[in-house]
């Protein structure tokens, strides 16, 4: 995309006037998105994007410029405007660019731009199918069949040469169902770092099917009962509590703004002695993955906890800088248009002792959630709140009936501490997370856990 | 390779490549922005933006393609066009897929301002680290942010079409946030405020950095509300995130694909006769004001509630077409990456009489609302069902008082849109949306 004598130009222009290092992100992303809804191939995007950012790091502080353009003018003047922001000194230095020899590859076997876009469209008409297909009360199918590939170069003023291509890929279904003025949704939308071989452990079809199962099922949800209890979480769910709960908290920047719960904490037992949570980017072909993160360092996998002792924080460069350790490789950013900050990859709970049977048989009363819509928390007071998009109640150790309108809220060292089962049936869950206006593809996972007691917000009794 | 410094030429050369049988239509746009972020007295952040970009949209034989790239040449634009047939090949073919013929435009001059556009950076620096300085010092419970931010934009659309359209205008925005943070006994509390104008001269960031300072203190010492069913008063804060799970309602795109809880119900009473809800591109109260929506239709007013029965729905072209009847001017796309859906310009509920001092009066022995969380998951679009997390206060002999946390709120949109029991007099808005305080004479709460 760019030579090294440019980078190194651009790098040396950039370090003008000092600050602690210099960095360049050059990107290139060609993708395909075709939506359908309606029993219609609404339409077919083909997008072409590039830009490159340059970065002046000094202290905590940085001076950020991109452009779309790649040219050398324009490449300069963004380093100019970049060095701008650190206060007048003497020029500071740009090593010799040495290229990076990545710790694991993602490889696509099939890339899927060599595949036909008719073939992606038959994928989508599969899933109207299925969809379909599963029950009389399915009232309406949309989806989405998106991949990408993105190519990055990452130029750094300590010498950092690093090249990356990107193929993801993701197909998300959203059903409608509705019966007797009855109307519930069910999504699912699995997603890799690979290519169109994912489709073979995921096939489209399954895909669809989860998502109608997920509305006919709640067709029949009766309101959520209120009040603190025992949850289930099922396997991949327990992941995308930990995410908002623990992970945000611990991700070094909010944790250097003092507006993290876990501040100050790393060594104590801040969860239960069951739970070993990790971020890990070095995942094969997983949706949160990467060989470098998006400031050219290489990726890895950070223990979060450790048999409920808290361990350590996710740092970028700058925070890393600032606190006198290493990177650990979770700088991100959505695009060139993005300065990078600390963000999870893949965040897991690891599997336990248990069996997932076992700790439902043991649940006299309490409710199972099987998917989360999704949720928010206050990093400062570990407070959270989550919506249930499917769940169940759970009366004698079974599970009974579906419930509507529930939510889960708590305090994530609270909440984490009451985890008093976890089986060994991992799974995992991806999505979108967006943090300071930036979107980037995060994986979550764990096995069937169970919160001895949280409060479930509902109507029912 | 020469570079071209015009939208409109971009945009010019798509049309030009259009096939006698093809509607064609480029979205060209252009940006510079600015954010600034303070933190400890220093600039914790300075990042310029210089972006463009060109958007395709082709139809064919009723099959529509979409294409775009960034910062295209001429020849990299007509292969957009290319590509955009090449999907249009695949797409099902639609009879309501058309381009909206040209209509004349009248130009809203007020969007752009030259001083904005000229603001130096240094005095945006200033800004931001007065927005930290104002909100680090205003009481001594709260001595720093999560975020303390300065950002502006300068931009400019161009839209050109074989159906004739041919039209641009530029715009200036400017706007300051602070999330503020207060501390007492080894408790933490977060308080957000922001504001949007069109220029600084026009942008009150010292009430910005009070309003954080002031929802973050006055949480301190919250305690978990019983469960019950209590008035409740939603802030403007909160409710603006209400009004988004009704702005996907009132699309008509939601209801003709059945997925609104609105979609039978045109003509019919469908919330309390206190509401209002309307959407107006023009008004220059509201910071989305706009000459023309995103495919080059002019805006206009839409009153979508009046006093309580539902009116109309949001259109763009197509569904228009789908639903024989006129665009509202509410095409609106995510940039010149995606083609146009439908969405709100100013959306937002009319403001009623009563001040908000009255309003704290009648809901005696309820809570105040100030947060709301998990609005986009917790509720259902489609059932009007939710159930999210809160933050507020304690109504206590006509004021606020004790504050409370871990709360949940339950109910349903309809339910919530009858029970609106008083509409305040103090119209708000955040970015798009605006709304006044408004009382909901009854919901669930949790907290036990």
């Amino acid at each position: 995309m760019l030579d090294r004598e440019l980078a190194g130009q651009v790098l040396r222009t950039a370090r003008a006037r000092g600050g602690s290092f210099a960095e360049l992100f050059v990107e290139e992303r060609s993708s395909l998105t075709i939506r359908l809804d309606d029993g219609k191939i609404e339409e077919l995007t083909s997008g072409l994007d590039r830009g490159a950012g340059v970065r002046v790091g000094h202290g905590t502080s940085f001076g950020y410029a991109f452009s779309n353009r790649l040219d050398p003018d324009a490449l300069l003047q963004a380093a100019s405007a970049a060095a701008a922001a650190v206060a007048e000194g003497a020029a500071g230095q740009v090593v010799d660019l040495r290229a990076q020899d990545p710790p694991v590859v993602h490889r696509a076997e099939r890339p899927a731009e060599a595949v036909p876009a008719a073939q992606k469209v038959a994928w989508l008409r599969e899933v109207d199918d299925v969809a379909r297909a599963f029950s009389p009360h399915v009232r309406q199918v949309s989806a989405s069949y998106g991949d990408s590939v993105q190519r990055v170069l990452i130029a750094t003023s300590d010498g950092r040469w690093v090249e990356e291509s990107r193929p993801r890929i993701r197909l998300g279904v959203q059903v409608v169902a509705g019966r007797d003025g009855v109307i519930q949704t069910g999504f699912h939308g699995p997603a890799g770092l690979a290519g169109v071989e994912f489709f073979d452990e995921h096939p489209p079809a399954a895909t669809a099917e989860v998502a109608a199962k997920r509305a006919v099922t709640m067709l029949d949800a009766g309101p959520a009962p209120a009040g603190e209890m025992p949850v289930v979480l099922a396997p991949g769910m327990g992941g995308v509590l930990f995410h908002e709960a623990c992970g945000h908290p611990l991700e070094a920047d909010i944790v250097d703004k003092e507006a993290s719960v876990y501040r100050g904490r790393i060594g104590e037992v801040l969860a239960s002695s069951l739970v070993t949570g990790v971020d890990d980017a070095t995942i094969p072909n997983a949706w949160g993955s990467f060989s470098f993160d998006d400031e050219g360092m290489p990726a890895q996998r950070t223990v979060l906890f450790l048999d409920g002792a808290l361990q350590g924080l996710m740092y970028d460069r700058l925070r890393a800088e600032k606190d006198g350790v290493a990177s650990t490789g979770n700088g991100r950013r959505q695009s060139y248009a993005h300065p990078p900050i600390p963000r999870m990859t893949n965040s897991h709970i690891l599997n336990g002792p248990s069996k997932a049977d076992d700790v439902l048989a043991s649940t006299e009363r309490g409710v199972y959630v099987t998917a989360l819509g999704g949720g928010q928390t206050n990093p400062a007071s570990g407070d959270f709140v989550f919506g249930v998009s499917e769940g169940y109640r759970i009366e004698g150790g079974k599970i009974t009936s579906p419930v509507r309108g529930a939510n889960l809220t708590g305090r994530a060292i609270e909440v984490m501490s009451a985890v008093d089962a976890v089986a060994d049936d991992f799974d995992t869950w991806e999505g979108v997370c967006g943090k300071d206006g930036q979107g980037v593809p995060v994986g979550s996972g764990s096995p069937t856990l169970r919160i001895a007691r949280i409060t479930v917000g509902g109507t029912g009794g | 390779m020469a570079r071209v410094a015009d939208l409109t030429e971009l945009a010019g050369v798509a049309v030009e490549a259009a096939r006698d049988h093809e509607s064609v239509e480029a979205y060209a746009e252009e940006a510079r922005r600015t954010e600034v972020t303070a933190h400890k007295g220093e600039v914790e952040g300075l990042t310029f933006a210089e972006s463009r970009g060109v958007g395709i949209r082709l139809i064919a034989n009723g099959r529509l393609g979409y294409a775009y790239a960034a910062d295209p040449s001429l020849e990299e634009v007509r292969e957009a066009l290319a590509r955009a047939r090449e999907s249009a090949e695949l797409a099902t073919e639609d009879e309501f897929n058309a381009l909206p013929p040209a209509e004349p435009i009248e130009p809203i001059s007020a969007l752009f301002r030259q001083d904005q556009a000229a603001l130096v950076t240094e005095r945006k620096v200033s800004v931001a680290l007065d927005l930290e300085h104002l909100a680090v010092s205003a009481d001594p419970r709260v001595t720093k942010v999560d975020q303390a931010g300065y950002g502006d934009a300068v931009s400019r659309v161009a839209i050109a079409s074989t159906g004739g359209v041919n039209a641009e205008y530029g715009r200036t925005d400017c706007w300051a946030v602070v999330s503020a943070l207060a501390e007492q006994d080894g408790e933490t509390q977060a308080g957000w405020s922001f504001r949007v104008a069109r220029e600084l001269g026009e942008l009150d960031w010292g009430s910005v950095a009070n309003e954080a300072v002031e929802r973050s203190a006055r949480l301190l010492g919250a305690v978990k509300p019983a469960s019950g069913r209590v008035p409740v008063v939603l802030d403007p804060f909160a409710g603006s995130s209400f009004l988004g799970v009704l702005a996907g309602a009132l699309s008509a795109e939601s209801v003709q694909k059945q997925r609104s809880l609105f979609a039978d119900l045109l003509g019919e009473a469908v919330g309390s006769p206190l509401l209002t809800l309307v959407d107006d591109g023009r008004t220059l109260d509201g910071p989305a004001a706009a000459p023309f929506d995103d495919e080059g239709v002019p805006t206009g007013r839409t009153e979508l509630i009046a006093h309580g029965t539902l009116m109309a729905f949001l259109h763009n072209t197509y569904t228009a077409r789908r639903g024989a009847t006129d665009s509202t001017g509410n095409a609106k796309r995510g940039g010149y990456r995606t083609p146009p859906g439908v969405g709100t310009t100013n959306f937002f509920v009319l403001p009623g009489a009563t001040p908000v001092s009255d309003i704290l009066r009648q809901a005696e022995g309820g809570v105040l609302i100030q947060d709301v969380s998990g609005v986009h998951s917790g509720a259902n679009p489609i059932s009007g069902e939710f159930s999210v997390g809160a933050t507020g206060l304690r109504i206590q002999g006509g004021e606020v008082g004790e504050p409370l946390r871990e709360m949940t709120v339950a109910s349903t949109v309809p339910e919530m849109l009858k029970g609106i029991a008083a509409v305040g007099d103090d119209l708000r808005f955040f970015t798009a949306v605006g709304v006044p305080t408004i009382l909901i004479a009854e919901m669930t709460v949790a907290g036990v």
